[in-house]
């Protein structure tokens, strides 16, 4: 499994720990897993790292790759080198495997914005909608989907594409959960179009569904239900900031220097919308996502900025420094 | 005894004036509880909003009072296509979508809303759906009630060309296609929904064809039920004009 270093990718590790047909698990990141992982061998290897990623799949020889390791945009690295990060683990990463006589399929993390949002683009897009992304994200996950469909293809292996909408949660690098928590939030005052999102969870389980049963086709991965960016920032309780043309460039400006980036796909849902049709997941992936968007928003409203823990051993216990020079 | 004196016509005539304002009373707090009942900020997979969709719908009745009849013939849950005649300018689709959701008591979408722009943004609120087969299709698998019109002509009787793309959808997701009947005037608030049984295919198609032909057989039905409904009459010497929209059929 690559990714595994980001938060979505450790929880999909954790969920396949949990899993009774994964004999063994290899994770491979550029970072460490963000909590403790029983089963599963990490290998702590750059997306660049083009040998030591192909010497350590092969050595694995894996049944199923899932690969969860891309960058979305201003999530956790500016946009240029997430598309170049990008782009180098899924070379490597679905390179290697592909030499692995043991491989049976591959599931690859994509997303929703793969459909694009031009002039005439549907409202609720389906897995058989024509792919014409409109953004820089869009574009990569359709890369990666290409790059994954030719391999698959070579080797004869199958190939499952996972289509998630915006992943929110606690701790989860999102530019969109960044951008609605801020405490003035602008949104589209001629249309304010829907969008959707995912939780965290569901997305996760969503992989690891697809890992399951051996996906061989795409899937939209979408919470029910949607929502409009004033209707989030209600809810949220955040001064809402009506926009026009022009104003989203300078918007775009000032949310960059207060610490919340709006790359190029998330503006594109903030004003153009960003929906997809979920009716497959039942039948392509036997789940359906447990929370809707609406309520993610909710809980992204909740989570705490910071959180503040205890010390483990309180203070009147601690050893005074008399104590130890005595 | 005042049972007999209230079931009197001359008592009648003479509680005329509260069982209006009683009436009227009723009307207006349904409408409040129509407005009121569901919580703002929520919209559905498609981008309808309910809490606006009540308010454009309460505001609608101002220039439409329309009738629904045959809603009977709708199923439950399914999804299914409501094709309807359309006169220019009457937004029969939209209004009749308004008309059908609020008989059926569940959401009604009409094809046709922009792709752009704040107009495309309010349809949207209000269930519009894009002019396209495949977005057509997908709400029809998803079960929901969707309204197309057929194209608009300037004679209240005639059935323009009802686009067989949309039909393909219907038949595609596996629903029934219902023929719907509208008539309205542009002068009055008066207009009415008759909606017929369900258009079937009399032959059984593999290709295209079946799309044409039941195109064809909803516009046949079409005309039936609006000479069955008759002309709308607005009781001014504008009924006798040819070309008024109106009448002279």
């Amino acid at each position: 499994m690559s990714g595994v270093g980001g938060e979505l990718g450790t929880l999909v590790a954790s969920l396949l720990e949990d899993e009774p047909w994964v004999g063994s698990l290899a994770g491979i990141d550029a970072d460490p897993p963000r909590r403790r992982l029983q089963r599963t061998s990490f290998h702590r290897i750059s997306p660049d790292d083009h040998d030591r990623i192909v010497e350590t799949i092969t050595q694995f020889n894996p049944h199923v790759l899932v690969h969860v390791g891309v960058w979305e945009p201003d999530a956790r690295a500016a946009p240029r080198v997430a598309a170049t990060l990008t782009d180098q683990a899924a070379v490597s990463i679905i390179g290697a495997a592909a030499e692995c006589r043991a491989l049976d399929s591959i599931i690859v993390r994509s997303g929703i914005e793969i459909y694009g949002r031009g002039p005439g683009s549907l409202t609720r897009p389906d897995e058989d909608a024509p792919l014409r992304p409109t953004s820089e994200w869009g574009r990569t996950v359709a890369e990666i989907e290409r790059t994954a469909g030719h391999v698959a293809e070579r080797v004869g292996v199958t190939v499952g594409a996972v289509r998630l909408a915006s992943v929110l949660g606690p701790h989860v690098p999102s530019p969109l959960g960044r951008l609605l928590r801020q405490p003035v939030v602008p949104f589209n005052a001629t249309s304010d179009p829907p969008f959707a999102v995912i939780e965290r969870r569901d997305a996760a389980r969503a992989i690891v569904a697809a890992a399951r049963n051996q996906l061989s086709s795409p899937v939209n991965v979408v919470a029910p239900g949607a929502i409009t960016c004033l209707h989030a920032i209600r809810r949220g309780r955040r001064i809402p900031l009506p926009l026009l043309g022009p104003q989203w460039w300078i918007a775009r400006q000032v949310s960059h220097l207060t610490g919340a980036p709006i790359p190029d796909h998330i503006g594109e849902a903030l004003t153009r919308g960003r929906l997809a049709d979920n009716g497959r997941m039942r039948a392509l992936l036997g789940m359906t996502p447990d929370i809707s968007t609406t309520d993610v928003i909710d809980h992204l409203y909740r989570w705490p900025s910071v959180i503040r823990k205890q010390a483990r051993v309180p203070a009147a216990e601690q050893v005074e420094p008399d104590q130890v020079s005595a | 005894m005042p049972s007999t004196s209230r079931t009197s016509p001359l008592a009648r005539v003479v509680d005329f004036p509260a069982r209006r304002a009683n009436a009227a009373a009723s009307d207006t707090a349904s409408a409040f509880r129509r407005l009121t009942d569901e919580p703002a900020g929520h919209v559905d997979d498609w981008g309808r909003d309910a809490g606006m969709f009540r308010t454009v719908t309460t505001l609608s009745e101002i220039r439409w009072s329309v009738s629904t009849g045959g809603d009977q013939h709708l199923p439950a849950r399914k999804g299914a296509l409501i094709v309807v005649n359309a006169r220019r300018f009457a937004l029969a689709a939209v209004y009749s979508a308004f008309a059908i959701s609020r008989a059926v008591n569940r959401p009604v979408r009409f094809v046709g809303r922009p792709d752009n722009g704040p107009l495309g943004a309010l349809a949207q609120r209000l269930g519009g759906l894009l002019d396209h087969p495949d977005e057509v299709g997908g709400a029809l698998r998803a079960g929901e009630l969707v309204v197309c019109a057929a194209a608009a002509t300037s004679r209240p009787r005639e059935v323009g060309t009802i686009d067989h793309a949309i039909i393909g959808a219907a038949i595609h997701a596996n629903v029934d296609v219902f023929p719907a009947a509208t008539t309205s005037s542009p002068f009055g608030r008066r207009a009415r929904i008759e909606i017929g049984r369900a258009t079937r295919q009399r032959q059984r198609r593999r290709g295209p064809l079946a799309e044409v032909e039941l195109a064809d057989h909803i516009a046949d039905d079409l005309t039936l039920l609006l000479s069955e409904m008759g002309d709308i009459n607005t009781g001014t010497p504008l009924d006798w004009l040819p070309l008024s929209g109106l009448g002279g059929n």
